[in-house]
């Protein structure tokens, strides 16, 4: 690796002001796994390299008066070990479970994940199928935006160069709401998601219909996607079998893949549909066994 | 009159009590002192008499692997040591015009800057001597190295190694090696062909065999390149003494042939040549021949220190040799009860830029190619061909993996087009005692059926669903 | 270039070095402890295995000073004095390692999983391992001697011998 400065960050503040400081030649430092990598194949060094991983206020799960917040620097590992989580959302310690292996989900971050915005990013299908808002630090404050605001395109987000993720905050009125994560890699454990899908709904009991239904696609599409058109299928829709199939083959249309060494695009259409109904069997078995219903 | 002694003695007891305290204080407890590891002693007395068949014995490096405490390459360093880099030359097909190392050479902390016409023999290779150290007028494939660095750190040597430039005139390449053994295809080594090597067996008369053969099957098989990945990367440490000796420290499974290459390229004696090889950390077959030793101990001469040079996990991938990529194409004519009457294989192995080990892969895969089956008249045609890619040689197996894939394969289809048991039909043609190899060997000891049976019976074939 | 002290293996080490050194590099070439190995460099193979804070990581994807102030176990510091831990011990006689290489990161991760899971079936121990990569063994002496090794702890002898049953389930 090429050299840098070193800063280690005090608070929240401090890090935006090193970031406002230092422009795009400054990197965040948090977990680290994605950026060591970056750094030791990169032709140039960045000017600076701000270390934010102590920031106690970036850390933290806890729900609050706006609903369950997960501070920017939590752990693949530390949403896993969470009672709260698995408690309320378990598909998103399924989703932690499922990136990387025990090393890397010590140190990296749930913010560091959303942050890499690559389209095959683990932690981003459940957190969009959840409508989860992002809140963001700048020199001139703190603002609030919906996650998939946050995704540009392949490692493009929309922050400027003196913006720093701070937490991630699922809106109170999801708390308990059914909803489960799948992934397809060519390997169970250390592997890229070849697609990864989330889905989430309460169940309306009189008619036992989808309602609010939410489903997301990863590794399809430049960024994490809705699949729109299946959810709008969904939505009032009597729970069955046929309606998770058939929503399934609606979201593979919505689905852009491409081909690459890992698998062709024709083989993850073939897995979004799949992948989609699973997630929305997955949630439904939750459902029951929690007999949580949207009165 | 009674203390003196007591006294005498707690006072000897309390200065060595303070001396051990004081050791220990000044010992790095992160490594165990030796005298506390533990010693069990299975040192046999003389005149022992022992059994070892049937006996449990652990290896003797396990005590190391578990205290991490076995030394590999990487593990060793020494005063003054430098760190090599190779620069690869990244393009498939090139005559290098020119190359400029005067920006690494003026980097301050580089000690030594090395390319292929300063190598005495630029020429090295287990069996045909056809690849060279550094390239210096050809690069054949992306990982060949055209130049290499020695440095005080890692990462000046890097910056170093980046810092050569390397004019390249692209020559045509070829990667396929059906396309390569046509006669219009780019040559890998002008002017000789691109099939370097081929073998044929021949036995009986294949043609008569097919005219009996009441079913005849064809079928076209292909493997992949794979690399072994050892987990530890290919690394070395070269050294001269005042005498003009050369050590190098090197993880390589065949010292004495690596000795030997390694002298014949640097016009030295091999008595001057002093190899000592380390536990290797993973070699399957990928450790077994020189890779950039003569140019770390022409660094090491130039700079006069010690030259260290570590594979990264990149050149493990493009630098070091894989295994052959094989097209296997079988004709096998048949009786109706599933007799193999006679067998015809074309192999064509993707030999990659430089030879490494493909003359014995051809001949294990050629000999091997018909399988442990008996076969009166059989036609093996095997050829290697030079292709602009990474270098394929040995690794496990030696070419039996592939052919082994491919004539079981075939036998397979045959069975299911036949309608017979897989099982049974492999019984019926397997080799029994005193078969005769395709090679003309009589073969003793012969256990094809049993392991088959036997096996069969261990994982319920019987049974099955 | 920024000073780094760490606890490692119970005893406080310093060093100044450039702000681009990874904790596998200040421990390897500032410490001289050798046990964790440079396998990939970019955290996939998993030889780089040490203990931080009570979690195993990938030194190659900390920078030194992040791992400032830190409590670090290597490989080196899992002995004490005469005494091995029950996981060099099993690994040692069921010949588990080979060329060894990937040994001390496989050694750390199953002593991690073992001080939170004193009783660990065959799929959490392959959890616990799956980010280290052998190349030699196919893993399976590894599943029994972290089964010993937790009998052990647990003031078990281990069971003799024991095969992986043809039925014992291989995936999760």
């Amino acid at each position: 690796m090429k050299t840098f400065e070193f800063v280690k960050a005090k608070d929240a503040g401090h890090a935006v002001a090193l970031l406002a400081k230092h422009g795009r030649e400054a990197k965040i430092l948090a977990g680290g796994t994605d950026l060591l990598v970056e750094l030791k194949s990169a032709a140039h060094a960045p000017a600076a390299v701000i270390d934010i991983s102590r920031v106690a206020e970036l850390k933290g799960i806890a729900v609050t008066d706006e609903g369950l917040r997960l501070g920017a620097l939590v752990t693949h590992s530390e949403i896993i070990g969470s009672a709260l989580i698995r408690e309320v959302f378990p598909g998103l310690a399924d989703a932690a479970r499922s990136i990387g292996a025990v090393q890397t989900r010590n140190l990296a971050t749930l913010g560091g994940n959303l942050m890499s915005c690559v389209p095959s990013m683990d932690s981003g299908p459940m957190l969009l199928a959840l409508d989860a808002r992002v809140t963001v630090e700048s020199p001139g404050g703190r603002r609030r935006i919906p996650l998939n605001e946050l995704f540009v395109g392949p490692r493009k987000t929309s922050l400027g160069p003196d913006e720093l993720l701070v937490e991630i905050v699922i809106p109170k009125r999801h708390l308990g709401k059914p909803a489960a994560f799948q992934k397809f890699g060519l390997r169970k454990g250390q592997a890229l998601a070849l697609v990864n899908a989330a889905a989430s709904f309460w169940i309306d009991r009189d008619k036992n219909s989808f309602r609010e239904i939410r489903i997301a696609l990863g590794a399809v599409a430049p960024t994490v996607i809705r699949a729109a058109k299946a959810e709008a299928y969904l939505e009032g829709r009597p729970i069955t079998l046929e309606a998770m199939i058939e929503a399934g083959r609606i979201a593979a249309t919505e689905a852009k893949p491409i081909s690459d060494f890992r698998a062709s695009a024709g083989y993850r259409h073939d897995l979004t549909a799949v992948l989609a109904r699973r997630a929305l069997e997955s949630a439904y078995a939750r459902a029951i066994e929690k007999a949580k219903v949207h009165a | 009159m009674d203390d003196k002694p007591k006294v005498a003695e707690r006072e000897r007891l309390d200065l060595a009590d303070k001396l051990r305290r004081a050791e220990e204080t000044l010992r790095l407890p992160a490594v165990p002192p030796r005298e506390h590891l533990p010693v069990e002693s299975h040192v046999l007395q003389p005149g022992q008499q022992f059994r070892v068949v049937g006996e449990r014995v652990t290896r003797p490096d396990s005590r190391l692997h578990g205290l991490g405490l076995t030394r590999y390459i990487d593990d060793l360093s020494f005063p003054g040591m430098l760190y090599a880099k190779i620069k690869r030359a990244g393009i498939a097909s090139a005559r290098i015009k020119r190359i400029d190392t005067s920006a690494a050479e003026a980097m301050p902390g580089v000690m030594a800057v090395l390319t292929g016409r300063e190598i005495p023999v630029n020429s090295f290779g287990p069996s045909y001597q056809d690849q060279p150290v550094l390239a210096d007028e050809i690069v054949r494939h992306a990982g060949d190295g055209v130049a290499a660095v020695a440095a005080v750190t890692e990462q000046i040597a890097e910056e170093a190694a980046q810092k050569i430039t390397v004019e390249y005139e692209p020559l045509p390449a070829v990667f396929d090696p059906l396309e390569a053994m046509r006669e219009d295809s780019p040559r890998v080594h002008p002017p000789n062909s691109n099939i370097y090597t081929s073998k044929v067996i021949r036995r009986g008369d294949v043609e008569k065999g097919f005219a009996q053969a009441d079913r005849i099957f064809e079928g076209r098989f292909s493997t992949q390149m794979v690399e072994h990945v050892p987990l530890e990367p290919h690394a070395a440490i070269a050294d001269w003494d005042a005498n003009g000796r050369l050590t190098l420290w090197v993880t390589i499974g065949r010292i004495t042939l690596a000795r030997a290459d390694l002298a014949r390229t640097l016009k030295l004696p091999m008595n001057r040549v002093r190899m000592i090889a380390t536990i290797v950390g993973g070699n399957f077959g990928g450790k077994n021949e020189i890779t950039q030793e003569p140019a770390l101990a022409l660094l090491s001469k130039k700079a006069g220190r010690p030259v260290k040079g570590v594979f990264t996990r990149s050149d493990e991938f493009i630098s070091t040799t894989t295994r052959h990529p094989c097209i296997m194409e079988y004709k096998t004519g048949v009786a109706r009860d599933g007799r193999i009457l006679a067998r015809k294989v074309r192999l064509i192995l993707d030999g990659g830029a430089y030879c490494s080990w493909s003359e014995t892969t051809i001949g294990k895969a050629c000999i091997l190619s018909c399988g442990p089956y008996r076969i009166d008249n059989i036609l093996a045609e095997a050829f290697v061909v030079y292709t602009n890619k990474t270098m394929t040689g040995a690794m496990r197996g030696f070419g039996a993996p592939q052919v082994c894939f491919a004539y079981e394969s075939h036998m397979d289809d045959i069975a299911k087009a036949l309608g017979i048991d897989p099982l049974s039909i492999r019984l019926r043609n397997a080799f029994e005692e005193g078969s005769v190899s395709p090679t003309g060997q009589v073969l003793h000891s012969v256990v094809v059926k049993e392991s088959l049976l036997k096996a069969a019976d261990r994982f319920g074939w019987e049974t099955r669903p | 270039m920024p000073d780094v002290t760490i606890i490692v293996n119970g005893e406080r080490r310093s060093a100044s070095v450039p702000p681009e050194t990874t904790l596998l590099k200040l421990l390897r070439e500032n410490f001289n402890l050798t046990g964790a190995k440079l396998g990939c460099d970019v955290g996939d193979c998993g030889a780089c295995t040490v203990i931080v804070d009570d979690q195993p990581v990938n030194a190659c994807l900390m920078l030194a000073g992040q791992a400032d102030g830190c409590r670090v176990l290597t490989i080196e510091g899992l002995a004490k004095k005469d005494q091995l831990h029950p996981l060099q011990k099993t690994i040692e006689e069921s010949g588990a390692l080979q060329c060894g290489f990937c040994g001390p990161g496989v050694i750390l991760s199953a002593k991690s999983l073992l001080d939170q899971n004193p009783d660990p079936t065959p799929q959490d121990i392959r959890e616990a391992l799956a980010g280290n990569l052998c190349r030699c063994t196919g893993y399976a002496k590894f599943i029994k001697a972290v089964q010993d090794a937790a009998l052990m702890l647990r003031g078990k002898a281990p069971v003799q011998s024991r095969r992986l049953e043809a039925s014992e389930p291989r995936h999760g």
